[in-house]
């Protein structure tokens, strides 16, 4: 399907007419703007750099019910995952960590919940035009207009959107709202691969990975990591705000005799993350943490997978209350290579 | 939806007794399937395990300890440590275990046919090496010979020793057992395992040794066997980490670039070698 | 603040031979960011600054850093730890000696009497950083911001962070060694933040509460920033039992974050950092301050300023106030 134009004047329109599915976008919250459910009349913002929580939480909520039962039954009682949803306005980045985690929930098993909530989500993505002060996307496989992992891609022309049909899903989203939008000329296409480019020329920050995946396990005690690892805090913030984190905790919760096994977003910076009940713990300090989530980003999903974990979205960087900066990690392990 | 790996199998526990006791009691538990489609489609081999638990408590990765040869049914050998292993040792005969599986990779028992076996457990560490032992004597043509060593702290740390007592009578395997510290009424051994290896001086000649124990148990009998002459590819071990999901997704079991329960529990000392992580 | 008195007196007192390392801020790796350093030697204390970007609190460090057992034969390292603090931060260092959570002699306290630190989101809200790691000084009654080689004089008012509006001591109360003179103290303004919240009724202030902790990722962010909050086996982190659901939703993070609050009442120090480092931006300096005001009002008590004075929660007077008592 080649490409359409969809002009701003119609977008509330166009919105609109995607009744009879739940709507994600990015909108207002206080001072901040997130991804959520979009109500009848409610703006959404789609000029925004990015949001602070990445929309991971369309395919992989922060909490998740696995199954229900109750106390003293072994009957269990799956979810229902009825609920067609569209994630409107993420950015490429995001998408595409969506792609890269997909590799792991279907790896030889397919994670029901995952797999289901895929299918019945559309992703709709729109280019940047202004990469963030830590966006280094393009060092790492992406771009300000990659197509990976979405289903569609809206590039902002200034009056109009360009949009851009990628699968099958996305054709269909399309084919609902036909009447808002406008055939696009090649004009259109120039300028949104013009605005693509200049984009990656404003991308600041960058990484050097060549080398890394398979050098990383080398530098194993290398005093590169108790120095960066020196001032991190333990907590989650990097992990639960990045893309491509996918690491997640299982626990049985009850109230009364109703009760029920949930999953929730875990994190490798805790100090219990392998904590075994023994009292024994193979990664006792911050130092064995931190070297394990950048060998697990840059090299043992490489080794699994043939890819990077990491997009390149900058939020690590920029929520870490200690300034640990991956970009500066990363510089650190090219350096000590 | 497509099959949930997540959802467990219920399990009836035919029998249940403990193998030592104390604080950190371990209890064994025989449990059959409830559903007899289950029961048919299980299949596993020795080094595999399984998740075991209650509803409303947690699950706990358990390895399997028992062969397929023995039965249509699942054993599990359970210390009380923590939150869920507690709740496991509630179960009496007649109880509902919640279980699903097999995970992992299994011990190459059929690559090893034609060589001799030789199995050093400490403690707990036999649960594992049991399903070896058990396949190998049902398959017994097919293997050179089977030595085992097995030792604990005290006679009252040794689990099986029903078992234990049974085959030091055989004369198609040879069982050495050991103790730490001199007891009375003890009839086999006493001294440290590592040291009983050496003593024993097993050939490396055509021969694979497999160990599972207490982890200062394990730096002393890999060094044993280096020292005896044995080849890395010719040891294997197990390894074990904090797992929840079982099935390679939520992260937490990686040894560097391997997940315990997808590319473990079973590796060779080939490949450990190269893993610092593993022995930490 | 004489950075290079600053500079020499940082890399003498790392060099000493019974101190470990020294902690001190340095720049960050890009726009306003400062980061914690660990400093050993005198090229480590080159690089490090005191400018009004320098928030963050680094007598956290002093119990964070994880004792692991030493192997066999070799000595535990029981050498001094030594930091730079603002006033803020060397009423945690007391209150950690009031608690026993330390010992004098483990640590070699730096002062550094401090005019008053900026809010770096409103900072950079107003003034947008760059990839380029900016500068920032104090200039008279104002900040002079050097960003890309451009000077910019910014009134004390327009940035200066709500935990230092409120300030009561700016100059250290402990020190080993004061770098500079002591500042003029201030008079504290007026906590508009907590009054707002306490000119509502119950239901008002239960919905404002509902709707802050809904964006609770429960990162522990706060937590593990706060210098007081150093239990070993944190009670909401045990899974046996399970106090606090490890799931993520309005009723565990309401029960984590009131937990904690009430875990710090009469011994938060307000020091801000909680806010500071939320990613969801929850105004947790609000409770913890109301309660560290109500301790205050109620028993005349404030944390962290007399290291001699019995930790609040563990001692009483026969004529402490009992009206709220049912």
């Amino acid at each position: 399907m080649s490409a359409m134009l969809l002009s701003k004047e119609k977008w509330p329109e166009f919105v609109g007419k995607l009744t009879g599915k739940s709507v994600w976008a990015p909108q207002a919250d206080g001072a901040e703007i997130c991804f959520a459910p979009v109500g009848e009349n409610e703006e959404v913002i789609l000029d925004y750099n990015n949001t602070r929580v990445p929309p991971k939480g369309a395919l992989f909520p922060q909490t998740e019910t696995m199954f229900k039962f109750e106390i003293g039954s072994n009957q269990v009682e799956e979810p229902q995952l009825d609920q067609d949803v569209v994630v409107l306005g993420l950015r490429p980045c995001d998408a595409r960590a969506m792609s890269i985690v997909d590799k792991l929930f279907k790896w030889d098993i397919d994670d029901p919940y995952f797999v289901k909530r895929q299918e019945k989500t559309t992703l709709v993505g729109l280019a940047c035009n202004e990469p963030g002060l830590n966006c280094f996307c393009t060092s790492v496989g992406g771009g300000p207009a990659s197509t990976e992992g979405l289903d569609v891609l809206m590039a902002d022309l200034g009056e109009n959107y360009l949009v851009e049909a990628l699968t099958d899903k996305g054709k269909a989203l399309l084919d609902e709202t036909k009447d808002f939008l406008e055939d696009a000329d090649d004009d259109a296409q120039k300028q949104k691969e013009k605005l693509a480019g200049e984009a990656e020329e404003k991308i600041k920050r960058s990484v050097q990975t060549e080398g890394v995946p398979e050098g990383l396990p080398g530098l194993w005690e290398d005093p590169l990591w108790p120095r960066v690892s020196a001032s991190c805090l333990g907590c989650g913030t990097c992990t639960y705000l990045c893309p491509t984190c996918h690491c997640f905790d299982i626990q049985d919760e009850t109230e009364g005799i109703d009760a029920r096994r949930c999953r929730m977003w875990d994190s490798c910076m805790f100090d219990e993350y392998t904590l075994h009940t023994s009292g024994h713990n193979p990664r006792p300090t911050r130092k064995e943490r931190t070297r394990n989530r950048i060998n697990h980003k840059y090299s043992y999903y490489v080794d699994k997978f043939d890819v990077i974990a990491c997009v390149g979205c900058g939020r690590c960087t920029n929520l870490c209350p200690v300034n640990i900066d991956i970009i500066e990690i990363l510089r650190q392990v090219k350096e000590a290579l | 939806m497509c099959k949930n790996p997540y959802i467990p199998h219920t399990a009836t526990v035919e029998d249940t007794w403990y193998e030592t006791g104390g604080d950190r009691c371990i209890k064994t538990f025989k449990v059959v399937f409830d559903d007899g489609k289950v029961r048919d489609q299980w299949s596993h081999l020795p080094g595999q395990c399984a998740m075991i638990g209650v509803l409303g408590v947690g699950e706990s990765m358990i390895s399997i300890s028992c062969s397929p040869t023995e039965g249509q049914f699942l054993r599990f050998s359970v210390m009380r440590m923590g939150k869920v292993t507690q709740a496991l040792h509630e179960l009496e005969v007649g109880d509902k275990m919640m279980v699903r599986g097999p995970y992992g990779n299994n011990f190459p028992v059929d690559e090893w046919q034609g060589k001799k076996i030789l199995t050093i457990g400490g403690g707990i560490g036999q649960a594992p090496l049991r399903p070896i032992v058990e396949y190998v004597r049902a398959n017994q043509d097919k293997y050179e010979g089977l030595t085992m060593v097995y030792g604990a702290r005290t006679s009252n740390d040794l689990c099986f020793k029903g078992e234990f007592e049974e085959m030091s009578k055989c004369d198609d395997l040879s069982c050495h057992l050991t103790i730490d510290v001199e007891e009375e009424d003890w009839q086999h051994n006493v001294g440290f395992v590592p040291q009983m290896l050496l003593d024993l001086d097993p050939s490396p000649e055509n021969t694979i040794a497999i160990t599972c124990g207490p982890p200062i148990m394990i730096r002393f009998v890999l060094e044993n066997l280096k020292k005896l002459g044995f080849e890395d590819e010719q040891i294997y071990t197990t390894l074990e980490n904090r797992m929840k999901c079982g099935i390679g997704k939520c992260g937490r079991c990686n040894a560097e670039n391997m997940y315990v329960c997808k590319d473990g529990p079973v590796f060779s000392y080939a490949v450990l070698k190269e893993t610092p992580e593993a022995f930490a | 603040m004489d950075l290079e008195l600053l500079r020499k007196t940082a890399a003498e007192v790392a060099a000493r031979d019974d101190v470990k390392y020294l902690l001190g801020w340095k720049q960050g790796t890009y726009g306003y960011r400062v980061a914690p350093a660990f400093v050993e030697d005198a090229a480590g204390a080159a690089e490090l600054i005191f400018s009004p970007l320098c928030t963050a609190n680094l007598a956290t460090y002093l119990t964070l850093v994880e004792q692991l057992p030493v192997p066999r034969g070799e000595e535990p390292d029981n050498r001094k730890v030594a930091l730079m603090v603002k006033g803020c931060d060397s009423r945690a260092v007391t209150q950690l000696l009031v608690e026993k959570g330390i010992e004098r002699d483990e640590v070699v306290v730096i002062g550094c009497p401090c005019p008053g630190v900026v809010d770096s989101a409103l900072l950079a809200e107003k003034y947008p950083e760059t990839e380029e790691p900016a500068e920032m000084k104090w200039d008279g009654e104002d900040f002079l911001l050097t960003r890309n080689g451009e000077e910019t004089k910014i009134p004390r008012d327009e940035l200066l962070a709500e935990k230092c509006r409120l300030c009561r001591y700016p100059n250290p109360v402990v020190s080993d060694e004061m770098l500079g003179d002591p500042v003029e103290t201030w008079e504290p303004g007026e906590d508009k933040g907590v009054e707002e919240v306490e000119a509502r009724d119950v239901d008002s202030r239960w919905e404002y509460w509902m709707e802050e902790f809904d964006k609770c990722v429960r990162c522990y962010s706060c937590r593990n920033v706060c210098p007081l909050c150093y239990c070993q086996d944190c009670i909401l982190d045990r899974l046996n039992p399970t106090w606090v659901n490890r799931s993520v939703n309005f009723s565990e993070n309401t029960a984590f974050n009131i937990a904690r609050a009430f875990h710090l009442a009469g011994r938060c120090i307000e020091c801000g950092e909680c806010e500071r480092v939320c990613p969801a931006n929850i105004p947790l300096g609000k409770i913890n301050r109301k309660l560290a005001r109500d301790v205050r009002d109620k028993y005349g008590f404030e944390p962290g300023v007399d290291p001699e004075a019995e930790p609040f929660q563990a001692s009483y007077k026969p004529d402490d106030p009992e009206d709220f008592i049912l």
